[in-house]
């Protein structure tokens, strides 16, 4: 699949796992590549530019096996772009099924 | 390739960011091979799974350029945004000028310096007819002119006369095409300053 269009996909995906809850990193890897063939590894630089960007904020939270991890958690602007970006998604989706099934008049 | 391996490759493909991103990037990795560990996966399946950290390294670096660019770009629009649009411009009309505008110039210039030639000719023989008829007969000059030397200082004035109107419409078509230049050049100066 063509490299840009995936990236725009993945953080689609992104900000809709962390619309309904936090997440660490890789909880959010392990549930979008289960669904998605993607290299695992461009989540985090996607993750860091959110943060630079301010759509997500993060803290460490201790857990039960291994070391502390880091939690991402949505923003009010993140919320905001996700609302743009589902907006968007779902009107290209329909204007490519339209095309593909053929139900619109010449 | 094993855990080791993978970050060490990370990170040199990481070089050139500043050393507390390298580190905090290279922390997120280690934090993942930990919970993958953790969970049953081998090393070499976790960083088979990552991808090729030369395309990750690539990602980091892409997006924080851009982020440095967008910095930059919002603190001084104004002057960076003029200053490329005045680029733009005056390789525009350097274009223009080069291609449409030079030619014809040079044309126009060369049609007014062979006027000039032509009015200097004129004149030159009125001057030579009118004073050749004069001093002809003193004797000066043994020239025979089978005409009467009434009919040669007549000539000799209207011929005079023809090129010095000439020149006058030489210097004239001078003066109009300098005037034209100038508001021309300046018009271009105009546009880039605007």
């Amino acid at each position: 699949m063509n490299i840009q269009f995936k990236k725009g996909v993945l953080e689609l995906c992104v900000l809709s796992l962390l619309v309904r809850r936090d997440y660490y990193g890789y909880e959010l890897v392990d549930h979008i590549s289960k669904f998605i063939d993607i290299s695992e590894g461009t989540i985090y630089p996607l993750l860091r530019r959110f943060r630079t960007e301010g759509y997500v904020t993060t803290y460490l939270q201790e857990s039960q096996e291994g070391p502390p991890r880091k939690y991402y958690k949505i923003t009010s602007k993140g919320k905001e772009v996700y609302d743009e970006l589902e907006i968007e998604w779902e009107s290209f989706i329909d204007g490519v099924n339209n095309i593909i099934r053929g139900d619109f008049s010449e | 390739m094993n855990r080791a391996e993978y970050l060490q490759q990370l990170k040199i493909a990481l070089q050139g960011l500043p050393n507390d991103d390298l580190q905090d990037i290279l922390y997120d990795y280690e934090e993942h091979f930990d919970i993958g560990l953790s969970k049953g996966k081998s090393e070499e399946e976790i960083s088979q799974e990552l991808g090729d950290p030369q395309d990750i390294a690539n990602n980091y670096k892409s997006s924080f350029k851009n982020y440095q660019n967008e910095t930059v770009y919002n603190s001084n629009n104004n002057s960076s945004n003029n200053s490329l649009r005045t680029l733009l411009i005056v390789l525009a009309l350097g274009f223009f000028n080069l291609v449409i505008v030079l030619g014809p110039f040079l044309g126009i210039v060369g049609g007014l310096i062979g006027l000039y030639g032509g009015a200097i000719g004129i004149l030159a023989g009125g001057l030579g007819s009118f004073f050749g008829a004069i001093i002809g007969p003193l004797g000066f000059f043994n020239i025979s002119i089978n005409f009467h030397p009434l009919t040669g200082i007549a000539f000799g004035i209207a011929l005079t006369s023809l090129g010095i109107l000439s020149l006058l419409l030489c210097v004239y078509l001078t003066k109009l095409l300098y005037k034209g230049a100038i508001k021309y050049i300046q018009w271009n100066l105009d546009l880039i300053k605007r």
